[in-house]
C-alpha cells in the first residue's frame, strides 16, 4: 500500500468585507428558509391577507415569541436582500464614487428601515382596536 | 450537406456599426467551424477576419460564439451544433477589433493580475535541479493545468459581460493551479488580490464557464475552492 503524501499548508487570509458579506449571504438564506416559508404559510394562507388588521398584529405581538420571529425576519430577510441589491447594482455602477454613493445609500436606506421596524416591534401595538 | 452562416461583421475603420453578413456553401458535418471559415474566407470573401494558429485545441485562439455558445471553431464539428444555419459572432465582452477578433488586452490583464508564475524564494535543491513534488501534490491542480488561455469561460460569464472589471474565470483558474501547488509561496498574495469585490467574490456560480470550457476545467469548483481557502485558510 503505498502511503498518501499529500501536502496540507496553512495561510493567513485575512477576513474583509467582501468575504465577510459572502459568507452572510449564505447563512442568512439558510436562516431564510424556516423563516420566511413560516411567515408566507402563516400570513398568507392560514390568515389571509385581507383578515389582516391592527387588531391581529396587537394580538399576534401581544406574544414576545412572535416578536423575536418578527425581529428575526427583519434583522436577516431585510440585510440579505439589501446586500443582494448592492451585488445586483455593482453589476450596473462602474464608478467608485458611484460604488461609494451606492454603499451608503443602500446602509442608510437599511438602517432606517429595520431601525422603524425595530421601534414597531419593541413598543408593541399600544392603541385599542377599531381605532377610536 | 448545405449550410447557411450568419456572421458577425465590423471593420471599425469603414463601418459606422457591426452588420451580419450571409454566406451559403456545401460542406461535410464532419468538417469543423473553422474548416468551413477558412472555406469562406478562401473561396468567398477574403476580408474576413478570425484568429487562428494551431488548429487543433491547444493555442485557443479561435474561440468564438457559435450559434450563441462559446466554442473553439476547430474543435467543434458541423454536425455538433444540429443545425443547418449557424451565426458566429465574437466572444463577448471584449472590445471588437475586425469582425471574429476581438481586444484579449483586457482579459491577459486580469490573467496578469493574479500572479501566475511561480513564486519561490528559496534556494534550489542541492543538486540544482527541479523541486520535487509527490504525485498526489501534482494530482491537486491537475485539472486548472490545462488551461489554454482561449477566454471561452470568462467571455461567457454574465458578471464579467456586467463588470469587465471582474478578473473572470480563467484568471482565477490560473490562481488555482499555483494556490494549490505545494512548491509556490505565494498563495497568501494571490488570495489576497481575489478576496476583493471584483475577485471570487463577483462569480454567481452560474456555471457557464465551466460548460464553456473546450478543456472541461471543472471551472466552478476551481472558484469553489479558492473561495474555500479564503474562508478557511487551508489548502488541501
Amino acid at each position: 500500500m503505498t502511503a498518501t503524501t499529500r501536502t496540507i499548508r496553512s495561510v493567513k487570509t485575512p477576513a474583509n468585507y467582501e468575504s465577510i458579506a459572502w459568507k452572510w449571504m449564505r447563512y442568512s438564506a439558510f436562516l431564510l428558509i424556516p423563516l420566511v416559508w413560516g411567515h408566507l404559510i402563516l400570513q398568507d394562507v392560514v390568515v389571509g391577507v385581507h383578515n389582516m388588521d391592527l387588531g391581529y398584529v396587537a394580538d399576534r405581538w401581544a406574544n414576545v415569541g412572535w416578536r423575536i420571529y418578527d425581529g428575526l425576519l427583519l434583522a436577516f430577510a431585510f440585510a440579505h436582500g439589501v446586500n443582494g441589491l448592492r451585488q445586483v447594482l455593482n453589476d450596473f455602477i462602474h464608478k467608485p464614487t458611484g460604488r461609494l454613493i451606492l454603499n451608503w445609500g443602500l446602509f442608510i436606506f437599511w438602517l432606517s428601515i429595520t431601525v422603524i421596524g425595530f421601534i414597531a416591534l419593541i413598543g408593541g401595538v399600544n392603541q385599542q382596536f377599531p381605532l377610536q | 450537406m448545405h449550410y447557411k452562416l450568419k456572421i458577425f461583421r465590423f471593420h471599425p475603420e469603414q463601418d459606422a456599426r457591426p452588420h451580419y453578413q450571409h454566406f451559403e456553401l456545401d460542406a461535410d458535418p464532419t468538417e469543423r467551424v473553422l474548416d468551413v471559415l477558412e472555406q469562406i474566407r478562401g473561396e468567398q470573401d477574403g476580408t474576413l477576419a478570425f484568429r487562428r494558429s494551431c488548429a487543433h485545441g491547444v493555442c485557443g485562439s479561435d474561440a468564438m460564439r457559435i450559434n450563441g455558445r462559446n466554442y473553439l471553431a476547430c474543435k467543434v464539428l458541423l454536425r455538433d451544433l444540429n443545425a443547418a444555419e449557424i451565426t458566429i459572432e465574437p466572444i463577448l465582452g471584449l472590445r471588437v477589433v475586425k469582425d471574429l477578433i476581438v481586444d484579449m488586452e483586457p482579459f491577459f490583464d486580469h490573467y496578469k493580475s493574479v500572479l501566475p508564475y511561480l513564486i519561490n524564494d528559496d534556494p534550489l535543491p542541492a543538486d540544482g535541479r527541479e523541486r520535487l513534488q509527490s504525485p498526489e501534490d501534482r494530482e491537486r491542480f491537475d485539472d486548472t493545468t490545462k488551461c489554454i488561455l482561449c477566454a471561452a469561460c470568462t467571455t461567457s460569464c454574465p458578471s464579467f459581460w456586467a463588470n469587465g472589471e471582474y478578473v473572470g474565470p480563467a484568471a482565477i483558474v490560473n490562481a488555482h493551479r499555483f494556490i494549490y501547488d505545494s512548491r509556490d509561496q505565494g498563495a497568501e498574495k494571490r488570495l489576497e488580490i481575489l478576496n476583493e469585490q471584483m475577485g471570487v467574490w463577483r462569480c454567481r456560480t452560474a456555471f457557464n464557464c465551466t460548460e464553456a470550457c473546450p478543456r472541461e476545467i471543472k471551472i466552478t469548483q476551481a472558484i469553489a475552492e479558492v473561495k474555500r481557502a479564503i474562508h478557511t485558510g487551508k489548502l488541501e
